[in-house]
Order: C-alpha cells, then structure tokens, then sequence
C-alpha cells in the first residue's frame, strides 16, 4: 500500500539511509571526499576503460580467403 | 567546488604522466600490429625521419609476414642480418595504400636510403578490399596529404561528423587513446581483452583447431582474386595509376627504390593465373617501374609451392628463403 501523500511504500527505508549503513559505500565516501582520491579514482576508471574496453575501431577484418 | 578543482587537476596530471610515459615507453615493434593505429604509424615515420640509412619496406600482408610470429618474417630476419630494415609493410595494403605510406613517410621529413615494397598482381582486381580503400589506419595520416584528384580515386573517406573529428583531435593529442589498439595488442596479443579470452577457450576446446583444418587453402576459394584483365588496356585501373604515382614520387625525391613482384604459389593458382595475360601484366608493371627508375626484383616463381600456406604467403622457411633472395637486392653481403 502506497502512502498517497508522499508516494512511497510506508515503512521502506530510503535509498540514502541503507546507502549510509552500508561500511563499503561509507569507506568510499570518505575516500573519494579525498580530491586527490577523486581524481586518481576518476583516472583508474578511464584507464580500465582504454586498456579493457572493447575493441570498437573499424579495421580491416583480413579475410583473403 | 574548490575539492572538485582539485580533483580535476590530480585527474589532469595522472592523465598527462601516463601520456608521457606512453610516449616515451611504448615499444617500437618488429613489424605494424594486426590492428595497428594511426597514432601509432605516424610515430613510427617521425622516428624514421632522422634515420638516413633506413632502408624501408612498404607493401601488403606478404611482405608484413601474414600467418607467421613477428621477428619470423622476411624483413626481421634481414634486420637480424644487420640491415637497417623497418617494416611498414600491413595486411590488406595495396598499391594505393604504399603510396599513401610513402607520402606520409615524406611529410614526416625522412628521406630512407632504399625504399623496397611489394607488387601484387591479385590488387589490379577492383574486387580487391584494399583496391581502392585506404587501410583505417593509414587514412587518418596519408588522406589530408593527398590531392582531390588522388582521394576521389579512392572511396569512402573518414568519417567528417563532430564524433569524428573530436575522435581524432583526442588521438592525435593523447598517446594512451591514439595508441589504445597498439597497447591492447601489446598485451593480450589480440584486438582486445575479450577476443583474447575467446581465444584461449577456442585454443582449449579445440575449436582453433578445427577451423584451421577447415580453412585449408584449395584452389577453389582463390577463383576470382585475380582478376587478368590486360593492365595495358586499362589505363585507369586504380592500383595501376597508384603504382604510376609511387614510381613518379620516388624519382621526383631521389630515393633508390626496389620492386618485388610478390612471390606467389604457382601450384596452388595454376588453374588461374597460368595464362600469358598474368606474364604480360608482370612485364606490363616491371616497363612502368623501371620507367622511373625502379629496380624491379621477379620473384613471382622465386619459392617453392612447399614453401607457401596459400596463393601468397609464406611460411617461416618460405620467409627465409624469401630474405635470402632479398639480401643482395638491399647491398647486405
């Protein structure tokens, strides 16, 4: 049953609530409140892209015969 | 606000060490990688430029060493031998694609001592993939040095939305994502980590197995390569008018040049190209070469059936018997 007022489910937690009792979401907060944390963070994460992405550039596919 | 500055700028400079690093560490590789990048032939011709002794190969999958491990190819075997061989030589070149390479190769200021690439009789086929497509790679580098006239030879062209001029600006600016196919390659020894991973599952369960047995070069899959229409009434035969150019462009620099004409399997292609057209049009393209100045090497009958794996490429022992006939053509004793 659906609170009409508020739209949610009475007695449900919000989303922020289980998010800040989870340790490893509130380690990585406090972690990536680090700016240097947040930027070699953001750098780990383009560089696993580049080097384990999916190889999407057109080349020839050599097929001779 | 100020935290995410800083962020950003910790970002900025990781970024701009890795490019240096990349830059300064990547390796230079015996021959280009099967999924070699632009950023990556556009190093390799500004590392050439100061080398006055070079002497460099251009040309198709025969000379690049298809189907054998890099350092086992011709022109390795030849570097081991000491020459001053580098191989810029690729799968699915062309003639249009040697004189784009040789153009770039100029642009980037290097003037080789020799300059040796292949001719294959099969890219005169306008069925040809390479015929008049520049290589992916190639076209980013050579394409904006080449007049109007010599592109609208060729076909499509890269791509000219937003996406791929922002594309390009990114590659052209950073190493890591110029290079990312070149690194990929360097270290999976595959286009990318998942065809790596299939690869080993294949390699395990079998399947690689099965599919080379599968794959075994008859002569009924060659029907149709070579295309022996007589080069001489086809004046405008796109492969012809760009080996035109390449003899024109060498005599106009001043850069000895040697012509192979590819070694090519004869038993294998015999229901083919044994015919008087396929000699003439050899004899056809040797007379133009040598117009401007070009040695011209025939090895089209130079190496045993035995010593092929198809209608043109070798193994590693065709491969050595293939740089012992290419020693004296390059002045190595």
């Amino acid at each position: 049953m659906v609170d009409q007022e508020h739209g949610v489910v009475p007695g449900a937690r919000d989303v922020r609530e289980v998010l800040s009792s989870d340790p490893l979401f509130r380690l990585s907060m406090r972690r990536l409140g680090n700016p240097v944390m947040l930027g070699a963070a953001v750098f780990v994460l383009v560089l696993v892209m580049i080097l384990l992405g999916p190889s999407t550039e057109s080349r020839f596919i050599y097929t001779d015969f | 606000m100020r935290g995410l500055a800083a962020a950003a700028a910790v970002l900025l400079a990781l970024l701009t060490c890795t490019d240096a690093l990349v830059r300064a560490f990547f390796p230079h590789l015996e021959r280009l990688g099967a999924n070699f990048s632009g950023a990556y032939l556009d190093r390799e011709l500004r590392a050439l430029a100061p080398d006055r002794g070079a002497v460099v190969f251009l040309g198709d999958s025969a000379l690049w060493g298809y189907g054998v491990p890099a350092g086992d190819e011709a022109v390795s075997l030849l570097r081991r031998a000491g020459c001053d061989c580098h191989n810029l030589a690729f799968e699915g070149g062309s003639p249009a694609n040697t004189y784009a390479v040789l153009r770039a190769l100029f642009a980037a200021g290097a003037a080789p001592k020799l300059v040796v690439f292949n001719v294959n009789q099969k890219e005169f086929n306008p069925a040809d993939r390479a015929y008049r497509t520049l290589h992916p790679a190639v076209e980013p580098v050579a394409a904006p040095l080449l007049s109007a006239g010599e592109r609208a030879l060729l076909g499509a062209s890269q791509a000219r939305d937003l996406n791929g001029r922002v594309d390009r600006f990114v590659a052209r600016s950073w190493a890591l994502y110029g290079l990312r196919a070149d690194l990929r390659e360097a270290l999976y020894g595959d286009v990318d980590a998942v065809h790596a991973l299939q690869t080993v599952l294949r390699t395990a369960t079998g399947a690689t197995a099965r599919a080379q047995a599968d794959h075994r070069a008859t002569a009924d899959r060659f029907e149709g390569t070579y295309d022996l229409t007589p080069l001489a009434s086809e004046p405008d035969n796109v492969s012809l008018v760009y080996l035109g150019k390449i003899g024109a462009l060498l005599a106009q620099r001043h850069v000895r040049a040697v012509a192979i004409l590819t070694p090519t399997n004869h038993a294998l292609l015999h229901d083919f190209i044994d015919v008087p057209v396929y000699d003439k049009n050899l004899r056809y393209v040797t007379k133009l070469l040598e117009r401007d100045g070009v040695t011209v090497l025939n090895d089209d009958r130079a190496i045993a059936a035995r010593e092929f794996f198809d209608n043109d490429h070798l193994t590693v022992a065709g491969n050595r018997a293939f740089a012992a006939r290419l020693r004296s053509a390059i002045g190595l004793r």
